[in-house]
């Protein structure tokens, strides 16, 4: 199992080296002077100076990359051509909101695709298996753009059942300790405030939520079924034993094992569609931090969003694997 | 039925819905099993043998799979009309079942400890203490060496050959009247198979366990079973003693089948004759024998007429359906004569028979 | 045993060949013909866009903010614009800079995908290695990235797009070429001593492409969606008056309060496109797949 560990830690190394590569290259390549294309609008003959021997573009290549790579694992991930500011302390103070958001997606997507995906399969080509495929053809098909500006129209504007805008009730004061409010308020004791962070977080999650519900509910339809036709359900069946502990034992505990992979997979795409569901609910996330990076071309600032997103998606399935492996004995050995 | 079987198979019919129709897999099987008795099957893949067995435990993949007809009794009590609660009670404790692959019947997250202790537990209420220790003694039972620390083994650690061991001692957990092996050793080396067979031997016979033993290998019937019954086309074709069916096959499909196996005494000559054409669609209601267009010695009337099996002499006496002195019966118009066994064809015979 | 002896009952069925199987077998798969149904409507609207469109779709032909009437069928935006016209203009972008990017993103992941697979070694290595990078970037944010880099434009959000599918196509092509390696056939023609790129490209590329064509008919909606995705953020084409759907969107959510009717005719136009290309994509799945043939 350690073992185990080791060697998928070890694979990850190559790819955060070919991340770094490319992410370096990225604020390279851009055409024209780099300090027009990189400072634009906001160009001053200082600034000019201290960017380039910031990057050290002045430099050979190799050693702008090693510079690059030794302040980058050192933590300085550039700092903002707009305003100076660092880009690690903003993004901590960001990131927060869109964990938040990106938790809420995920527990939409897990609580509601399995059980759905469960119950298509156990009725295959019935009706309520129909309508569970349109429901997941129908989330893979819409953006989540549109699908939140839906929601915002039908749930906020013409029922006003729930907050369309933000994380919180502006007026709320609280101490904001982690920055996570689902945590932040349950600390604080303000239980009024936690139901109200709830309600802002339910629209959002189901709009960011919704394809990867879809697909964890197609995988665990196609996996149940899959499972159910091995011949160690029928040996258990055979067996004599309760169809519960058929279901919970034999099958469940097999179908699990591709559903946990492909939720790990769905976190890459919450971390971009977060980008597209801030800026639908003006959701005070790295996201809408990024596309006011993109309006005022602040390439360092999109340039360590990537890399810091890429890494997460990385360390979340490396984390997913190593679950992959507990679940699987076949692995857990080798 | 004056005395009662073990278990009685009665006019069983099987039917798939499929897209193209409903596959009309099993046609009306009948046959009895005695306390102790082995009953061979034999016959090509998708003849019916498989589905029957799954039909008599009620485990028919759903929804395709219905039982459309006919009873199954074990023990006098009627199995096909069981509430699944009441079925579930009989599977595992009095009929339990093998399969062909050992590589795929085992859970392979679970390990065997659990797989057997569930079996155990799902019948009798014992502690997980003693029904461990029973999975001991049972592992024991099938040779498999240091059951204790093996206990805690998963399925992949296991060769294929012990696996199917394992799949022995859950089958046999319960001590069932009946054990259904189906194609038990197909899918195990040739030199592990005759241990397998050898040990299952054993412990039935140890047990009084009566046992189904369904294999298209009609050598390994030959060793094991009491009796045979050969299926075609999802019914049985012609049933006797294992003795009486090797030594005078009368239907054209067995005859065929024994001369397709390879012999070591070299008995048929030594030349393997494969049987020409293939099976019925089973989608088509069958008309007339189903054996019809592969038959050397078919007449005008097996075009049209389903023969039903019969004593092969004309029905001396009553037709003893179990036993050692089971009734040798076959479906057949025209059976083939004992001389002509050997030749694999139909001789002109004196008296101008029904050619 | 004798089971060699006898002929196996499953060759009973007689086929066809794969394609006019396929053929046969997607006409009577329901959803993928509703799919079908879906991206003609799509491509009819885009090819035809000029001959049916009753307006000038950057042209300013009724008061601001109209509601569907008979005239303007979706009514028309802020500036006056016909709605309708715009949608149908918009599908003319949407259809040729998805198709575009999935061509392109193609050819870049089959190129990647049949060296990787077709020769192995090193060199397989390597393009997985650089695979594994550009998936652990979320797609969006690839195409953010490199659009941002670029400057705005149908070509560059037709290159971004390409880019970030791309090695999903290589991955792809390369996972059925290393299985097809192992085919009874493919080293069939090895014995008898066929090159490596004949054996590769006669025998092997054919039989890898089925799985490549349903990805490619499910990445379209996708990149439909992208593309909006990319519009919505203000990355759409350089010209902010161009009747891109994603663009539209972001015009229309200022008036989603009063005009919730443009919201969802543009929206609905998006989830039709990606609906089609969906449904096409599943049923070309189920009925390219000889294994689930019945």
């Amino acid at each position: 199992m350690g073992r185990y560990i080791v060697r998928r830690l070890l694979a990850a190394i190559p790819v955060l080296i070919g991340l770094s590569i490319l992410l370096f290259a990225y604020i390279r390549i851009l055409p024209g002077d780099p300090c027009v294309a990189i400072l634009g609008q906001h160009r001053t003959p200082e600034a000019c100076a201290a960017l380039i021997s910031n990057l050290g573009l002045d430099r050979p290549l190799w050693e702008q990359y090693i510079t690059y790579l030794l302040k980058t694992l050192s933590g300085d991930l550039g700092s903002s051509v707009v305003n100076s500011q660092p880009f690690l302390a903003e993004f901590l103070t960001r990131f927060p909101g869109t964990v938040e958001l990106t938790f809420g997606a995920l527990l939409f997507a897990i609580g509601v695709g399995i059980p759905l995906g469960r119950l298509a399969a156990r009725k295959v080509g019935g009706w309520v298996d129909g309508l569970i495929t349109g429901v997941s053809l129908f989330g893979v098909s819409i953006p989540v753009f549109v699908l939140g500006l839906a929601l915002v129209v039908i749930f906020g504007v013409i029922l006003g059942w729930l907050p369309t805008q933000g994380r919180i009730d502006a007026r709320a004061r609280f101490d904001a300790t982690s920055g996570i409010l689902l945590i932040d308020t349950l600390l604080a004791g303000r239980l009024d405030l936690f139901v109200d962070v709830v309600r802002h977080l339910i629209l959002p999650s189901i709009a960011l939520g919704s394809i990867p519900l879809a697909i964890i509910a197609r995988i665990t339809r196609a996996s149940v079924i899959e499972v159910a036709n091995e011949d160690y359900v029928r040996t258990a069946r055979s067996k004599g034993l309760k169809e519960k502990t058929v279901d919970s034992r034999h099958v469940m505990r097999n179908a699990w094992l591709p559903v946990t992979t492909v939720v790990g997979l769905q976190v890459g795409g919450l971390l971009g569609g977060a980008v597209l569901t801030e800026t639908v609910f003006v959701w005070n996330g790295v996201g809408r931090w990024v596309v006011d990076a993109i309006q005022n071309h602040d390439y360092p600032i999109v340039q360590s969003t990537i890399l810091v997103f890429a890494v997460i998606f990385l360390v979340v399935n490396l984390v997913v694997d190593v679950g992959y492996a507990l679940l699987n004995p076949k692995i857990r050995y080798q | 039925m004056s005395d009662q079987h073990l278990l009685e198979v009665r006019d069983l019919v099987v039917r798939f819905r499929t897209h193209d129709g409903a596959v009309h897999a099993v046609n009306g099987v009948s046959f009895d099993l005695a306390a102790g008795e082995t009953l061979g099957v034999a016959g090509e893949s998708g003849c019916g043998k498989s589905v029957t067995n799954l039909a008599i435990v009620g485990l028919l993949p759903k929804p395709a799979g219905r039982v459309e007809g006919g009873s199954v009794k074990l023990q006098g009590r009627e199995l096909t009309t069981l509430k699944e609660e009441e079925l579930r009670q009989v599977r595992g404790s009095e009929i339990a079942m093998i399969f062909q692959d050992p590589m795929t019947s085992l859970n392979p997250v679970l390990r065997i400890e659990e797989q057997l202790v569930e079996t155990i537990q799902a019948h009798r209420e014992v502690t997980k203490e003693a029904a461990r220790a029973r999975a001991i003694d049972l592992l024991a039972a099938v040779g498999v060496a240091n059951p204790e620390s093996r206990l805690r083994s998963y399925p992949h650690e296991f060769s294929g050959g012990m696996r199917q061991r394992v799949m022995i001692a859950m089958a046999l957990a319960l001590e069932p009247r009946v054990l259904i092996a189906d194609e038990p050793t197909t899918a195990l080396d040739v030199t592990i198979q005759a241990q397998v067979l050898d040990l299952l031997r054993r412990l039935t016979e140890e047990r009084g366990t009566a046992t189904i033993l369904v294999t298209h290998d009609l050598g390994v019937l030959a060793g094991m079973a009491d009796r045979v019954n050969v299926m075609y086309a999802g019914a049985v074709i012609e049933s006797g003693t294992t003795d009486d069916l090797f030594a005078k096959p009368r239907h054209p499909y067995t005859v065929g089948l024994l001369r397709s196996i390879p012999r070591l005494d070299g008995e048929t000559g030594g030349k393997l004759v494969p049987i020409e054409g293939r099976p019925p669609d089973l989608i088509e209601a069958p008309v007339g024998c189903s054996f019809y267009a592969r038959c050397a010695w078919r007449t005008d009337r097996c075009a049209t007429e389903t023969p039903a099996l019969a004593p092969i002499d004309g029905g001396k006496g009553p037709i003893v359906t179990s036993g050692p002195a089971a009734t040798h019966v076959v479906a057949c118009f025209n059976p083939v004569a004992p001389a002509e066994v050997a030749e694999g064809r139909p001789l002109p015979r004196a008296g101008g028979a029904t050619q | 045993m004798f089971r060699a002896a006898l002929v196996d009952p499953q060759s009973a069925r007689v086929s066809r060949g794969l394609w006019s199987d396929a053929a046969r077998r997607l006409r009577r798969n329901r959803p993928a013909l509703v799919g079908l149904f879906c991206i003609t409507l799509f491509a009819l609207a885009a090819i035809l866009a000029p001959v049916i469109a009753p307006f000038d779709p950057y042209e300013m032909n009724g008061s601001s903010l109209d509601a569907p009437s008979l005239t303007h069928l979706f009514g028309t935006d802020l500036l006056g614009r016909d709605i309708f016209s715009r949608v149908l203009y918009g599908a003319q972008i949407s259809l040729f800079v998805g198709v575009g990017a999935v061509v392109l993103a193609l050819l870049i992941g089959g190129v990647l995908g049949a060296v990787a697979g077709g020769f192995g070694g090193r060199i397989d290595g390597i393009i997985m290695r650089a695979t594994d990078v550009f998936l652990s970037i979320p797609s969006i944010l690839l195409a953010i990235g490199i659009v941002t880099a670029l400057g705005r434009g149908m070509a560059q959000l037709m290159f971004a797009i390409a880019v970030s599918y791309a090695p999903t196509f290589a991955r792809l092509l390369r996972g059925s070429l290393l299985a097809l390696r192992e085919a009874d056939y493919v080293v069939a023609a090895r014995t008898i001593g066929a090159s490596r790129m004949r054996i590769l490209v006669r025998h092997m590329l054919p039989n890898a492409l089925t799985p490549l064509i349903v990805q490619a008919t499910l990445v379209l909606a996708t990149a439909i969606i992208d593309i909006a995705g990319l519009g919505f953020l203000g990355l759409g084409p350089a010209d902010p008056r161009t009747p891109e759907w994603g663009t539209m969107l972001v015009d229309a959510r200022r008036f989603m309060q009063t005009a919730p009717h443009i919201v969802v005719f543009i929206g609905g136009a998006i989830v039709i496109s990606a609906i089609g290309f969906n449904l096409l994509g599943d049923g070309l799945r189920e009925s390219l797949d000889p294994k689930l043939k019945r």
